[in-house]
């Protein structure tokens, strides 16, 4: 950050960016994709069932593609990020085209494993350049939370903003020491929410005469959540800013007694005040008598 | 021979009990072993020593929680942390059901990761677990002799199929790789005592003893329970000519068994670890990198030139030429197997000392 950036008086506490292994849930997506290719390798080169049921390259195909797309399908509805399963969806179009066009549909039990680690260690390139893009400033007066791989965003929160902080640590964090920690200010960002649909439909009568009746419910819970460019993502070493953050917000925070002094002092300058014009008008008084 | 009514009712059903406890107190000294290296590894290592507890405290928390289940205790709540786990039950249950939970969380980690592990190698090797009584047994099966001659066949026999695996186990294979991670992970787990963050109290083989010998004297009329019930399970067994009560007993030997297979594997990684520390810089990364580019190397040129027994060849290629390189690499760039005459005088050189009065050590 430099120097002409920060305010009157502002001093940088720390300089973060997210923990290598705090995006496990993208770079899982590549290991999958490494794990399978190979695995497919293997089952079409070197495995007892190569020739009974991995002799042909449709096979293959199918059985990597398929396995890839089902895998896409049950890690998106679990998420509920359909762009994973779109992601599966164009590496699988991606080679298979890469194999039509170069006539390489034969060669499908070398081609898969390669492509896959390929498109892995592409996938991993990417994931680094997105957490690399992550900057979070801590300063003694807000927190400046910095990203973006192409369009540059930027969000500062001052301390006295944030109403409530969530922090979270999962088994990866806890064991590597990282975590997330989402200031929620009193514009309410930082929340998000959980929202849940049931609906059922019943169908009555015979083949000529239908009636159907659609009915539902949903409620919505909310949560704290944001973009991991507006929260502390998987910040490390996580106890002690967390630590740093709540001393700061604490610190921004008037306390009751300290609300109390400043009643009270504003009472006392009050008086001082009627002293004054009291004093003024005497003075006045006492000069216009000395000039009679 | 045959046995006398006395041996059969009293003493022979004992012969399988005494077996497992056996292997059980081999299997808690490598389990102290190993927390003795984690410990040594742990200032370099805490995420690894992290994992390990939370590998430990998860099985833990899982057998405690199996307690409630199979009492119908119920969960309320679970929780597994790094350095925490806990299960409450839905309905707290006195007496035996206490027993059985609590007996559940003291044994059940010594086994739980282990009986995993048994389940994934029934799919990978299927002529090991063979119960059969041995042909030339000349004692009668139901005596003391007889019942720990069948109990030993078994586990021998079991022994023979795992370490002959292990021994020729394919990394290039999806099914054992996975195998072997599972058993390096499991191994790091098998383990029900926990090691602390801090130093607050002396979690080892002491406490776990300690731990469930106050579990059996809390209640000792369902430890005699639990003997007769055992007992009873032989005499059935005599009575139906069958060999039940042994195979009981042989399958926690067996159990016993993997866990301490694991244990060694677990000891060997750690002992790497402890010792690739103690070499300067990037080097250490090397006896890493030397495992797997050995291990693939051998089999590529075993592929082309294949030999027999290939397999083990290449694992113990891989062996050789990683200890080779990790004991250069401690010769060459650490301070280890530097013999006393070497560094003393080194000492003087960076101190500027001479080496008495004739002879000035050259820089």
């Amino acid at each position: 950050m430099d120097p002409e950036e920060l305010l009157n008086n502002e001093r940088i506490e720390k300089l973060l960016s997210p923990h290598p292994l705090s995006f496990m849930r993208l770079q899982a997506l590549c290991i999958f994709l490494i794990v399978w290719g190979v695995i497919v390798g293997w089952l079409a080169n070197f495995s007892e069932w190569k020739d009974a049921y991995f002799g042909q390259y449709i096979v293959i195909i199918l059985a990597w593609a398929l396995v890839l797309l089902v895998v896409g399908v049950i890690a998106s509805l679990t998420t509920i990020r359909w762009s994973i399963f779109f992601l599966y969806l164009g590496v699988v179009l991606a080679g298979v085209g890469l194999m039509f066009w170069q006539g390489w549909l034969e060669a499908s039990n070398v081609f898969i494993p390669f492509y896959s680690v390929a498109m892995s260690i592409v996938g991993f390139l990417f994931v680094e350049w997105y957490r690399r893009s992550h900057k979070y400033i801590i300063s003694n007066q807000r927190i400046i939370f910095r990203g973006g791989v192409i369009t540059k965003e930027e969000r500062t929160l001052r301390y006295d903003k944030i109403t409530d902080i969530n922090a979270k640590q999962g088994i990866l964090g806890q064991i590597f020491g990282f975590g997330t920690i989402i200031p929620i200010s009193q514009s309410g960002f930082g929340l998000g929410s959980d929202s849940s649909f049931a609906a059922g439909g019943v169908g009555v009568g015979t083949k000529k005469a239908k009636f159907l009746g659609i009915f539902g419910g949903g409620k919505e819970v909310q949560t704290p959540r944001a973009r991991s460019y507006y929260e502390l993502h998987g910040v490390h070493p996580y106890k002690d800013i967390k630590q740093l953050v709540e001393n700061l917000v604490q610190g921004s925070v008037i306390t009751p007694y300290q609300q109390e002094q400043v009643a009270f002092q504003k009472e006392q300058v009050d008086l001082q005040k009627e002293m004054r014009d009291l004093m003024k008008k005497k003075l006045k008084i006492n000069n216009e008598e000395d000039s009679e | 021979m045959s046995a006398s009514p006395l041996e059969i009712v009293l003493i022979a059903p004992l012969a399988p009990i005494a077996g497992v406890v056996l292997f059980w107190f081999i299997q808690l000294l490598f389990i102290e072993s190993q927390k003795f290296l984690l410990t040594k590894i742990k200032p370099k290592h805490e995420p690894l020593c992290r994992f390990t507890n939370f590998l430990g405290i998860l099985f833990q928390t899982i057998c405690h929680a199996l307690g409630f289940t199979i009492t119908r205790s119920g969960i309320s709540s679970f929780y597994v942390s790094v350095n925490y786990g806990k299960v409450a039950p839905k309905k707290k249950k006195q007496g035996i059901f206490e027993w059985m939970v609590n007996g559940f969380l003291f044994v059940g980690p010594f086994f739980i990761p282990s009986s995993l592990l048994l389940i994934c190698l029934y799919f990978l090797i299927t002529d090991s677990f063979n119960t059969s009584i041995p042909i030339d047994l000349t004692v009668s099966h139901y005596s003391f002799a007889g019942q720990l001659i069948i109990f030993g066949s078994n586990l021998y026999t079991f022994s023979e199929g795992f370490f002959g695996f292990l021994s020729s186990i394919d990394f290039l294979h999806p099914g054992h790789l996975g195998f072997f991670i599972l058993l390096i992970f499991l191994g790091l787990g098998i383990r029900p005592s926990y090691m602390g963050e801090k130093k607050i109290e002396k979690v080892d083989l002491i406490y776990d003893l300690k731990n469930i010998k106050n579990n059996l004297l809390h209640r000792p009329i369902y430890i005699i329970i639990l003997f007769l019930f055992s007992y009873l399970l032989f005499y059935l067994s005599v009575l139906f000519e069958q060999t039940w009560y042994v195979l009981i007993f042989s399958i926690l030997g067996w159990l016993s068994i993997i866990a301490i297979a694991s244990m060694i594997v677990t000891h060997l990684f750690l002992l790497l670890i402890k010792n690739s520390d103690e070499i300067n810089d990037q080097w250490k990364l090397l006896p890493y990198i030397v495992i797997i580019a050995s291990y693939v190397l051998a089999r590529t040129i075993f592929y082309y030139f294949p030999v027999e027994h290939l397999k083990s060849v290449s694992i113990l290629i891989m062996f050789v030429s990683t200890f080779a390189t990790l004991f250069l690499l401690l010769k060459l760039k650490s301070n280890k197997f530097k013999t006393k005459p070497i560094i003393k005088p080194l000492k003087k050189v960076i101190s500027g000392e001479t080496d008495g009065p004739r002879r000035v050590i050259k820089q």
